[in-house]
């Protein structure tokens, strides 16, 4: 029987989520009410429109909001939900009034942490996020001569590398002893940040913010490492999930701040689902949850969240986490976790590692390839990886969260075998070198 | 909501600090720069404190208390189960 389906939210979870409904029964009714004027963009792309490196933001939306009428998903527009109530599946919409559900998606992001200093009301404090926004300060950006951006979270540092390559004196300011200090390790993130300097980028770690300075608009940032000039603070601090909403309706919130969900998205509220930066998930090696990953799962996680409140079945998995990035001249990535994670968590580990080549060494273009396998020591199962380069570094990762995920060994990773074609691939696979150097450390025996 | 709370705020600052006294030894294997010190009796006790007895503490052992710990981890998931395995050739 086709339900009505009211999802909160338009971002990758929420959009993704409607899809799943309609996908589920095309007889079924979604509403998605967003906060914002627009919705199914790609909000990831914005620090390439301000790095020029992407020539308009247009280019980042994925349809026109008629595709979405056309596809049977009714969207409302700048409509603020103000409650749930779950009892008698209402929600109250500003503006609306209550309104009735028969399942709900609670697909409400996620929102920057508070700085916590003096100064934050002040303006010239970008908060990248919404797309209208982003073109009104991309604008700001073409007549600013100096940028603060704070905290070298993933978005710190796709907006430094933006910034300081778009020609701004930029300063990355960091509690922490180096870039993204929380998942990547310092040999991985060694040459981003030589090539943030070679960029002109200014680095301040180990460094609190102190206050943000001005009469009206920020003109300088004060900091324990002193006070830095800027035109704009780009504030990127950690994702906090979103979920304030939700938990004042009883649903349940894990230790990581995250909605807490089964496989089918499903919360602890019979009829309500969570996805995206509001949930949290199991990790599938520490089978530990884990909050804030990326875009693509977030929008899997409502495809799922909404294939099954609009009456089917799918699973979602617990993630084994690929990720990757440019950062400065580099591209870094991964899988599962690095070994700060692992030393911070007490998981035995051991390492391979090695430097390869990304094509054949004598053909245009070659790059070099950094790779980091961990491993459990007893058999060897990967159970996480991390990697620099300038190609081949998504597909690595990609490739390698799911050797994490079916439990490959070092000993099946270093007689992998590997493309070898000059232009795309080198004889050697850097993959193969890690594993290889990593048994090499093994005892003979064992 | 007490036991909610308290895991969160267990998770948050437990988190934090071992990753901060990860990030030590990571930077010492690595000769890259080193976390700030520790600054004030809160920041002391976890880091003096709190961080050595975690690590003293067996993987196995610390694992089943992480675990037992609210979360997602504790829903239904096929996964844990039926874990994904290697299979057969297909033909």
């Amino acid at each position: 029987m086709p339900h009505k389906t009211l999802v909160i939210g338009g971002g990758a979870a929420g959009i993704g989520a409607a899809g799943g409904v309609k996908a589920a029964d095309p007889a079924n009714t979604v509403v998605v009410y967003t906060d914002f004027e627009d919705v199914g963009y790609s909000p990831c792309g914005i620090p390439y429109v301000h790095g020029k490196e992407i020539d308009s933001f247009e280019r980042l939306f994925l349809a026109q909001k008629e595709a979405y009428v056309q596809a049977g998903i009714d969207i409302h527009y700048e409509k603020h939900v103000e409650s749930i109530d779950v009892e008698r599946k209402r929600v109250t919409v500003q503006g609306e009034g209550e309104v009735a559900w028969d399942r709900l998606v609670i697909a409400t992001g996620f929102d920057y942490a508070d700085p916590g200093v003096p100064g934050g009301g002040l303006e010239g404090l970008y908060y990248v996020k919404n797309i209208r926004r982003a073109m009104e300060w991309d604008k700001v950006l073409d007549t600013a001569k100096t940028a603060v951006v704070v905290h070298a979270t993933p978005l710190g540092v796709e907006m430094t590398t933006a910034l300081a390559q778009r020609g701004l004196e930029t300063h990355l300011v960091d509690p922490q002893p180096w870039a993204l200090a929380d998942i990547v390790d310092p040999d991985i993130i060694a040459p981003v940040q030589e090539s943030w300097l070679e960029l002109g980028a200014h680095l301040h770690f180990n460094t609190t913010l102190e206050a943000f300075r001005g009469e009206r608009t920020v003109s300088s940032v004060a900091t324990s490492d002193g006070e830095l000039p800027a035109d704009i603070a780009v504030v990127c601090t950690h994702k906090r999930p979103n979920i304030s909403l939700a938990a004042q309706a009883g649903l349940m919130v894990g230790p990581t701040g995250g909605l807490v969900v089964d496989e089918r998205m499903a919360t602890t509220v019979a009829d309500v689902y969570a996805a995206g930066d509001c949930a949290e998930l199991p990790h599938g090696v520490t089978r530990l949850g884990v909050q804030g990953l990326t875009g693509s799962h977030a929008y899997a996680q409502g495809k799922v969240a909404g294939f099954n409140a609009g009456g089917g079945t799918k699973r979602y998995q617990p993630v084994y986490v690929p990720w990757g990035t440019p950062a400065g001249k580099w591209v870094i990535g991964g899988a599962s976790f690095g070994e700060t994670t692992a030393t911070a968590l007490g998981i035995p580990f051991m390492v391979g590692q090695a430097e390869g080549i990304s094509r054949a060494r004598y053909y245009p273009g070659v790059k070099k390839v950094k790779i980091k396998l961990l491993a459990e020591p007893v058999q060897r199962r990967l159970i996480g990886a991390q990697m620099v380069g300038q190609e081949g570094i998504k597909e690595r990762a990609d490739f390698l969260a799911t050797a994490v995920k079916f439990g490959l060994t070092l000993d099946d990773l270093a007689a992998m075998e590997n493309v070898y074609s000059p232009a795309i691939g080198a004889l050697n696979e850097p993959i193969v070198l890690a594993a290889q150097n990593g048994l090499e450390s093994v005892p003979h025996g064992r | 909501m007490a036991a909610e709370s308290f895991a969160r705020w267990l998770r948050e600052n437990a988190q934090h600090h071992l990753v901060v006294a990860a990030q030590d030894r990571i930077a010492k294997k690595y000769r890259a720069a080193r976390p700030r010190r520790p600054h004030g009796f809160e920041e002391q006790v976890w880091r003096r404190a709190f961080a050595p007895v975690y690590r003293a503490v067996p993987w196995s052992l610390r694992s089943r208390v992480l675990r037992a710990m609210p979360g997602s981890h504790r829903q239904h998931w096929t996964s844990w189960t039926e874990p994904p395995r290697r299979r057969d050739p297909a033909v």
